[in-house]
């Protein structure tokens, strides 16, 4: 397709819930490469969260193989737990740690994990703290923030592991509407800085006017996907037509 | 309006008590309760050696020759009150006479071994019950099964039966001081309630976070350690205040091995003065005053900590 730098790669993909012996994922195959905005579409319920929760490995597939940076995540010793630095995740629920304040909710995995120096990762924080427009709220605590300013510091977080692939799953979804802007602008931004998004969303004119490609799932597949404008204005997919038709 | 209420039901409750006793010809001796507590008669100078007194011209120390001819006369000072006359022949032991000031009565000692055998145990208990909860929630089965075990068999035999158990059988075969035996059972035992606590307090962290701690690349025992643990502790402070609150009190238990705690202590100073009711009073507010502070802190710390939230 490109010849950019492939970061993630998931082929054949089967994931089976062994409690409820539900298939969240068949046969998924994606790769993500360095500079790609994806936005992933598809009916609640079609496994956008599963496959999101694959490409990081919180989630470990039944079948199939997933690669992060040319390393398989099946190989024998494989450190995950460095494999994720590279791949920063952001929550619908946005899943601050409420016992700390912003600044080191942003700075605990840097320090802890990556055993960066404090000064270093404090300065990389309160930069970031900057960018998402978030500077006076430095030493808040998440619960006295709303929710719109939560998911940026989610964000920040995620960003300040310096990852090369950021995971968005349904980022404005908990959000009350006038929030909603506050979080894509940010988003936004953070496209045009160049940085490789993976991005499941409902918000249609965002991931058309962001993205860089589209996916369809339905049912746990990858049933089309394409270039946005082409995609979303006029979509050569039956059942993506009729998707969104009821999405409006 | 409530609270004069229950002033009032207290009162007739005390009033008929003290009625009732007044039936069965008891004396009351309230006057001699504080010398249990502190002794102001001083502690004792014992005889170093069997040896003869000699009291020095001042009238404030006195040398002691040994007896039998062996070794040098030694003098010793220190006396607020001589109990020995001159030329008294007294045998290693025997009391020479008083220092000066107070000294700890032996419910005060009491109550400083039951602080002392809490504290210890308290320290055990956290550690262990950290261990085995952190075992309850763990992905492998043989840590949970373990844990599990460990609980069950705790919570399900009385205190006083294993603290048997830790004296007689345990204590010897790895021959523990009754100390060693007592902290040893009151750790084990509440353990098994902490771990509970914590099981609870890990179980309540919503998942959310530690999949946002996995995802930043902690390792399982990162985000257990920095993330969910501190979560936990954290809303499960009252129910661990109230667990030290009842080892505490589980401690009186440990009476029945060779410890002077503060009920044994108790047991004493009743068979010695023939005072029970003021004897057994005092006893139950030394526990009350050690309960009631220990809450209070506790109380005091978690309003520190909800204002930082
Ligand atoms: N931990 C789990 N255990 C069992 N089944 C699960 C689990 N997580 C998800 N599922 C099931 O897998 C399927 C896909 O779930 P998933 O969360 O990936 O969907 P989604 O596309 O993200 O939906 P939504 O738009 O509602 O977020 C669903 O049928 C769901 O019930
Ligand atoms: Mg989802």
């Amino acid at each position: 397709m490109t010849d950019a730098r492939l970061l993630i790669e998931v082929r054949h993909v089967d994931k089976c819930f062994a409690g409820t012996g539900t298939q969240a994922l068949k046969d998924v195959s994606l790769s993500i490469h360095a500079g790609e905005v994806i936005c992933i579409v598809g009916p609640s319920g079609c496994g956008k969260s599963t496959l999101l929760r694959t490409l990081n490995v919180l989630e470990p597939v039944s079948a199939g193989e997933v690669w992060i940076e040319g390393v398989s995540v099946h190989a024998r010793g494989a450190r995950l737990d460095r494999l994720r630095t590279k791949v920063g995740m952001v929550f619908q629920q946005f899943n601050l740690f409420p016992h700390l304040d912003v600044l080191e909710n942003l700075m605990l995995a840097p320090v802890k994990v990556l055993r960066q120096p404090v000064a270093t990762v404090r300065a990389r924080a309160l930069a970031l703290l900057e960018q998402v427009g978030l500077a006076d709220k430095a030493r808040s605590r998440p619960g006295q923030l709303s929710g719109g300013q939560q998911q940026r510091v989610a964000i920040a977080r995620a960003l300040c592991m310096q990852p090369d692939v950021m995971l968005f799953d349904e980022p404005t979804s908990a959000l009350d509407p006038e929030m909603v802007g506050e979080v894509l602008d940010v988003m936004r931004d953070l496209a045009l800085k160049g940085m490789t998004m993976c991005i499941v969303t409902h918000e249609m004119v965002f991931a058309r006017a962001v993205g860089t490609r589209a996916v369809f799932m339905e049912a746990g597949s990858i049933v089309w996907q394409d270039a946005p404008e082409r995609f979303f204005s006029n979509p050569e997919n039956a059942r993506l037509r009729a998707f969104l038709g009821q999405a409006g | 309006m409530g609270h004069l209420a229950a002033a009032i039901v207290v009162l007739a409750v005390g009033l008929s008590l003290y009625y009732a006793s007044r039936q069965i010809d008891y004396e009351w001796r309230w006057e001699r309760v504080p010398h249990y507590l502190v002794e102001t008669g001083g502690t004792e100078i014992p005889a170093p050696f069997d040896g003869t007194v000699k009291f020095a011209p001042d009238g404030q120390s006195l040398t002691l020759t040994p007896l039998l001819g062996g070794g040098e006369p030694v003098t010793v000072a220190g006396f607020d009150r001589i109990e020995v006359s001159d030329g008294d022949i007294v045998f290693a032991g025997n009391t020479l006479g008083r220092e000066h000031g107070w000294s700890a009565g032996p419910l005060a000692i009491g109550l400083w071994m039951t602080l002392k055998i809490s504290l210890a145990s308290l320290v055990f208990a956290l550690i262990l019950g950290l261990v085995v909860g952190l075992g309850r929630v763990s992905r492998r089965v043989v840590s949970r099964d373990l844990a599990a075990l460990y609980v069950e068999v705790i919570r399900g035999t009385p205190l006083l039966v294993q603290i048997f158990i830790f004296y007689f059988f345990i204590g010897t075969v790895l021959s523990l001081s009754a100390f060693a035996a007592g902290v040893a059972a009151l750790s084990v035992f509440t353990a098994a309630y902490i771990a509970e606590i914590v099981r609870g307090g890990i179980e309540a962290v919503p998942r959310g976070q530690t999949e946002a701690a996995r995802s930043l690349g902690m390792s399982a025992f990162q985000a257990m350690r920095h993330v969910v643990l501190p979560q936990a502790l954290r809303s499960t402070s009252p129910a661990l205040a109230g667990q030290f609150i009842n080892l505490i009190k589980d401690s009186s238990l440990v009476s029945i091995m060779a410890l002077t705690d503060l009920t044994k202590a108790g047991r004493e100073v009743v068979s010695s003065t023939f005072s029970p009711f003021e004897v057994w009073f005092c006893v139950a507010l030394l526990y009350l005053a050690l309960t009631g502070t220990l809450s209070f802190a506790v109380r005091r710390l978690e309003r520190r900590l909800d204002r930082h939230d």
